[in-house]
């Protein structure tokens, strides 16, 4: 690929990815007037709860990941100057995302199958008992692990471009399989090599890591996350396949104990966390390591210090998945325990992270902000506030009145993820815009975009925290009424209708920048 | 002052950390608004770009930064650990439960041992939850709403247990607190228990 076919590849998830940030507002919208009760003859509580369970994947897949692909599909060659290894995989994860995602929300929204995302077992599979229907499990399942597909294809095409062109110019231009790039991987994203020379007592080595840019560490230590992740949930999408299919075939369900629920949950909670308490920290890192220093045309600030907290949070994250289970009382205290303290190691290396993005900024005084240093700058003040409403609620003893309530959810989740993460993400947009299309967006517009996302963002999140602690549950319908609960929900539909104005602004600042005709045409075939 | 904070700390614990949250957040918030402004106006212009070795160890203020996180963490994790909130004195300093009420759960609906269940306040009651079926979950509630505790509750051969002491007497209520279907809004039961005795 040339580097204008990295651009239109870049430009085409980016697109997809705001689709699907829309859609995933619509349903957020929808769900936010069914819980206040309204809407009750457009949907019952079997379409609110599909609806639920299409969310999460419209949103963090949908969104968050098709955007992500697309920024390091184009930035991680821009930085190492190369290009992506294979063209056909980068658009086989394109359709591969696509496909598994209108799958799984067709799914729900014809069959109204609603396991929801954490799909504890055996509720996925209760055919009778929840009355689901069968086919639905198995499609779902297939939807799932296709989704986890395009997520494996898109790393091994990240890793190969990031270590293969390396080894080519090392072994003289031989061709060298996948285990060559296996273990460059593990050896550099574990700083293995630099253990190895200790061990050998070779003095002053350099760890083969510093080949490499921050950003470009920062890439394949998340893939490792990413990767793991993608093998234990994708691998609950083929579990659900098979236990569709074995229902639809012998007519009637498998038996549940065929899987320990204990076991399953720690499996589960272990490789989704490596997304959320990894994966999301350590690009979100990468990124500000990237756009900082860049904007503002400065080097970042402690470079050996941030490279270690990369590395620190991704074994950090090996380690914390005991913090969604600390209500689970046969777990084994001492896991409990085990959660809770490295959980708090979260602190530290956010912490150190932030530092050295805000002392990047401090250097450089005095800073002209450009709208991408402002969304970073929100961004941050995302991570922290919801970030610490986080490690609140990781403690034993705290979880036992936070678990499950809203607090988790809106303080906790959906600050990390609106304010936190999908600022960061906005940020990377308005920063590539001109490099992608020649073009910028207009700043004021943009502004108005970070305060109504911002201020929404947090006031939502705030709201449902608040009513969290009063003791409302998520996933939770009161149809009996709301009670004291209400006037929260009503200012959370609030926050929710400013994030969705400030998208509005977005999109209208984009199609006035470059015109509706060009959005269209990136999709037709190019000459 | 003090004796009211300490004793919502017993009974609202909830309320208590949440404003502590609050107090944290603002100063977040404001130091974030004072960064902005402050990053605007000059600095010393001398330190133009490669001002800072990028492999070189730790700079002071970040090394103090750290200690501090390390500290905090520290700190953090002994009160947590600590017997202040009542669910740790529950959980991880468990009193001698005087009774046990054992609770099943089958087909979205709790059956309990007898409607409602009396309780003596200040008198350590285990509670025993059995899943016949899916995931569910197990809290208590006041009457305003708020939660006392919950727990998972992971379905056969699983065994969920907690003992609580309750302070206040009351009616309170029982809810799922775990989705397990579409049926789960109605896993509610009002009054379920009665607890009684205790300061009033
Ligand atoms: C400082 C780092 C973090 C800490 C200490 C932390 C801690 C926690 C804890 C303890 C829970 C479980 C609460 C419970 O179920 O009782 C949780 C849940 C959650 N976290 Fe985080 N987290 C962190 C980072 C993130 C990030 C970066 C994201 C997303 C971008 C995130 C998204 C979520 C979500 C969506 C849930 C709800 C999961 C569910 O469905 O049960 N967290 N977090
Ligand atoms: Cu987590």
């Amino acid at each position: 690929m040339n580097e204008d076919e990295r651009k239109i590849l870049a430009l085409r998830f980016v697109v997809v990815a705001l689709i699907f940030f829309a859609l995933a507002g619509i349903e957020g919208i929808l769900m936010r007037l069914r819980i206040l009760n309204l809407l009750t003859d457009l949907f019952d509580e079997r379409h609110f709860y599909s609806m639920m369970t299409a969310h999460p994947f419209v949103g963090i897949y949908g969104w968050a990941y098709m955007a992500v692909m697309g920024a390091f599909y184009f930035l991680v060659p821009y930085v190492l100057k190369r290009d992506i290894y294979s063209k056909r995989a980068s658009y086989a994860s394109f359709w591969l995302m696509i496909s598994g995602l209108a799958i799984i929300w067709t799914t729900t929204f014809v069959t109204h199958y609603a396991p929801l995302y954490t799909l504890y077992w055996p509720i996925p599979v209760a055919v009778e008992l929840a009355g689901w229907n069968p086919a639905a499990i198995f499609s779902f399942g297939v939807g799932v692990a296709l989704v986890l597909a395009a997520v494996l294809v898109f790393f091994f095409n990240m890793f190969a471009t990031i270590f293969l062109p390396a080894r080519v110019e090392m072994n003289g231009g031989e061709k060298v399989g996948a285990g060559y790039v296996f273990k460059e991987l593990m050896l550099t994203a574990f700083n293995l090599d630099k253990l190895w020379a200790k061990v050998r007592g070779i003095p002053h080595y350099t760890a083969r890591v510093f080949n490499y840019p921050v950003f470009v560490v920062s890439v394949f230590r998340g893939c490792v996350d990413t990767t793991l992740n993608a093998l234990v949930i994708g691998g609950v999408g083929v579990l659900l396949a098979l236990f569709g299919a074995a229902h639809l075939f012998s007519g009637s369900s498998l038996s549940y104990s065929l899987i320990d629920p204990l076991v399953y949950k720690n499996v589960f909670w272990w490789g989704l966390d490596l997304i959320a308490d990894g994966n999301v920290l350590i690009f979100t890192a990468g990124t500000w390591y990237l756009l900082v220093p860049l904007l503002l045309n400065r080097q970042l600030y402690g470079e050996s210090v941030v490279r270690t907290v990369i590395l620190a949070d991704l074994v950090v994250s090996l380690f914390v998945w005991n913090h969604h289970m600390l209500a689970d009382t046969p777990q084994p205290l001492v896991l409990q325990i085990q959660g809770q303290i490295f959980t708090w190691g979260e602190l530290i290396t956010m912490g150190l992270t932030m530092f050295a993005v805000l002392a990047t900024i401090w250097r450089a005084r005095p800073v002209k902000y450009s709208a991408p240093l402002k969304f970073v700058l929100v961004s941050i003040t995302g991570y922290a506030i919801g970030g610490l409403a986080g490690i609140i609620q990781a403690n034993y003893a705290s979880n036992r009145f936070f678990h499950n309530t809203q607090w988790v959810i809106g303080i906790h989740g959906h600050i990390q993820l609106l304010v936190g993460l999908s600022l960061t993400i906005f940020a990377a947009i308005y920063a590539l815009f001109p490099l992608l299309t020649g073009k910028a967006l207009n700043e004021k517009l943009a502004d108005a975009h970070l305060l109504l996302m911002g201020v929404g963002g947090v006031v939502m999140g705030l709201a449902m925290g608040l009513a969290g602690t009063q003791g409302m549950l998520r996933r939770t319908l009161y149809p009996m009424g709301l009670g004291i609960y209400e006037p929260y929900m009503g200012v959370a539909l609030i926050g929710a209708l400013m994030m969705a104005a400030g998208f509005a602004v977005f999109i209208i600042n984009v199609v006035r920048t470059v015109g509706l005709g060009s959005l269209v045409k990136l999709f037709l075939p190019q000459k | 002052m003090l004796v009211s904070l300490i004793s919502h700390l017993a009974m609202y614990p909830q309320f208590v950390i949440e404003v502590i949250y609050f107090g944290i957040i603002s100063v977040i918030v404001a130091f974030i608004v004072a960064f902005y402004i402050l990053t605007q106006r000059g600095g010393r212009e001398v330190e133009a770009d490669g001002g800072h070795e990028g492999r070189a160890g730790m700079e002071k203020g970040e090394r103090n930064w750290m200690l501090f996180l390390f500290s905090v963490a520290l700190i953090g994790n002994i009160l947590f650990l600590s017997p202040i909130l009542p669910s740790a004195r529950n959980a991880l300093y468990e009193p001698k439960p005087a009774t046990t009420i054992t609770i099943y759960v089958k087909n979205y609906s709790f059956q309990l041992p007898e409607t409602p269940i009396i309780i003596p306040a200040n008198t350590p009651v285990e509670f025993v939850v059995i899943s016949e079926d899916l995931v569910y979950g197990f809290g208590i509630f006041r009457k305003d709403g708020s939660m006392v505790f919950q727990m998972q509750v992971v379905p056969k051969p699983y065994v969920n247990r907690i003992v609580w002491v309750f302070e206040e007497p009351g009616a309170y209520d029982i809810r799922s607190t775990e989705y397990s279907g579409p049926q789960h809004p109605w896993m509610f039961v009002p009054d379920a228990i009665i607890v009684e005795g205790g300061k009033s």
